[in-house]
């Protein structure tokens, strides 16, 4: 099982979603995608996004601060069958 | 994705709104997620269709959503700031509905400023005029008083450049800048504008807040001179009314028209908890709308800092009631007893957004205002009402 970041700091909607929807499409069942995000608006999004994906569920959210004490939204996402 | 939006123009907010208002028949679809939805919505002065469908829905069924669409309306496209509004036009596009994208999105529509302006009568004396700035998608309420070649900005957002410009139109300078109080709910443009025009500024933060800008102090009842020509003249009375903030001023121009900032709306008053002594503040408040404000002429013309919804924008465009009118039509204004009114005011709160607290120390200049930062703090519209029971017609 592979376990992958994806960088979106700095990027506004869609491109969070856009591009872990990406990813997701391209991996196999039980890999795990780690997304970095400063948009906040992404909380609400990879929620609402994971209830309505069939290949993403959304295993976990979490807060934490970068260099600079700019808030990351990590997003944990993993492949579903 | 950019490439393909190009190909439709947007619609700006102003443009949205002049014609929902009309009533033109516009179908809104809202692509921002469920929270976002049910916090802050697009309004115009008459309803609005909107269908809600976020972002990623398209993403995962672009053809199912594009079918639930009408082929026979005019589709605007609306999410936080544009870019997944865009996206969901360009797909759109290849299902063969067309749609146009709102520019900006709900950033563009909470920043928008309309400029309308108030009716005076003969009685109140030429060569001067107010003008009331709605920013409609916060509930917020600037004014720009001009007489002559002069003109004072009183609670200005955060847009300076806006105020610049339409006073400019006006044929005038701006020689003073005023806020009513420290606001919480939005980052004042006074400082700025004031430095910009290098014009005195003024807010009185109350006693115990440390305010960090240049103020020119001003006197409870000192007169402002606006015109220079004594043929175009008006006076700005300054009134002290404490309750919403320590520090709370309200300003009377020429004989009528009180500028209320957050101490009286048009349906409520304003909540005197944001600096967590709500039985001080609230009996203050008590005072200054018993007393300073029910010494006030019934005809005094009340213009706010802040209305609740668009049912309070009258037909002529303007955010504004007759104190006298005021007084059987807000609950509060009724209670006569200090204390039923201070225990109303706790009975009324609701815990303010989080981002309050930032704003005030911004307004206090205690903090830097970062633009990304001061646009989170902003979204969606003020709650600086104290909503206790609703007001009648």
């Amino acid at each position: 099982m592979e376990r992958k970041q994806l960088d979106v700091r700095g990027t506004k909607c869609p491109v969070p979603i856009v591009r872990a929807k990406k990813e997701i499409d391209v991996m196999r069942a039980g890999d795990v995608l780690e997304v970095l995000a400063t948009d906040p608006g992404s909380v609400s999004d990879f929620q609402g996004w994971a209830k309505t994906s069939k290949l993403a569920t959304l295993k976990e959210q979490r807060t934490e601060k970068d260099e600079t004490g700019r808030a990351v939204y990590v997003h944990v996402l993993e492949r579903k069958p | 994705m950019s490439k393909t939006a190009s190909e439709t123009p947007g619609i700006e907010v102003g443009e949205l709104l002049a014609r929902a208002d009309a009533g033109d028949p516009l179908l809104v679809l809202d692509v921002r997620n469920d929270d976002e939805f049910e916090s802050w919505r697009l309004e115009a002065r008459r309803p609005l269709d909107t269908l809600h469908v976020p972002y990623f829905h398209f993403l995962e069924n672009a053809e199912e959503c594009a079918g639930r669409l009408p082929r026979d309306r005019e589709i605007v496209v609306l999410c936080a700031q544009g870019g997944s509004s865009a996206m969901v036009v360009d797909v759109l596009r290849e299902a063969g509905v067309a749609a146009r994208n709102v520019a900006g999105g709900m950033v563009a529509y909470g920043a928008f400023l309309q400029p309308v302006r108030i009716p005076l009568d003969a009685a109140d004396g030429a060569g001067w005029e107010i003008w009331q700035v709605n920013r409609r998608g916060k509930g917020c309420l600037s004014y720009v008083v001009r007489a002559g070649r002069e003109a004072v900005v009183v609670d200005a957002s955060r847009d300076v450049s806006w105020y610049e410009h339409f006073v400019r139109g006006l044929g005038a300078s701006i020689v003073r800048v005023l806020d009513t109080h420290v606001h919480a709910d939005h980052v004042s443009g006074g400082p700025p504008l004031a430095a910009r025009a290098s014009a005195p500024y003024f807010v009185d933060a109350g006693a115990g807040f440390e305010l960090r800008h240049a103020v020119r102090a001003l006197a409870d009842g000192e007169a402002l001179k606006l015109g220079g020509d004594p043929s175009a003249t008006v006076a700005i009375r300054v009134m002290a009314t404490p309750g919403h903030t320590p520090g709370s001023t309200s300003y009377l121009v020429g004989r009528r028209h009180l500028i209320s900032g957050d101490t009286l709306f048009t349906t409520s008053v304003g909540r005197p908890d944001l600096g967590g002594h709500v039985r001080e503040w609230g009996t203050a408040l008590f005072h200054t709308l018993r007393e300073r404000l029910g010494a006030l002429s019934p005809d005094t013309v009340v213009l706010p800092a802040h209305y609740a919804g668009h049912a309070e924008i009258g037909q002529d465009g303007v955010v504004a009631r007759r104190l006298g009118d005021l007084r059987r039509a807000v609950p509060e204004l009724e209670i006569a007893d200090e204390g039923a009114f201070v225990d109303a005011m706790q009975r009324a709160l609701t815990t303010p957004p989080a981002a309050y607290d930032e704003i005030i120390r911004a307004n206090l200049g205690l903090a830097p205002v970062e633009p990304d930062r001061a646009t989170e703090w902003e979204l969606g519209k003020n709650q600086c009402a104290a909503a206790t029971m609703p007001a009648r017609a």
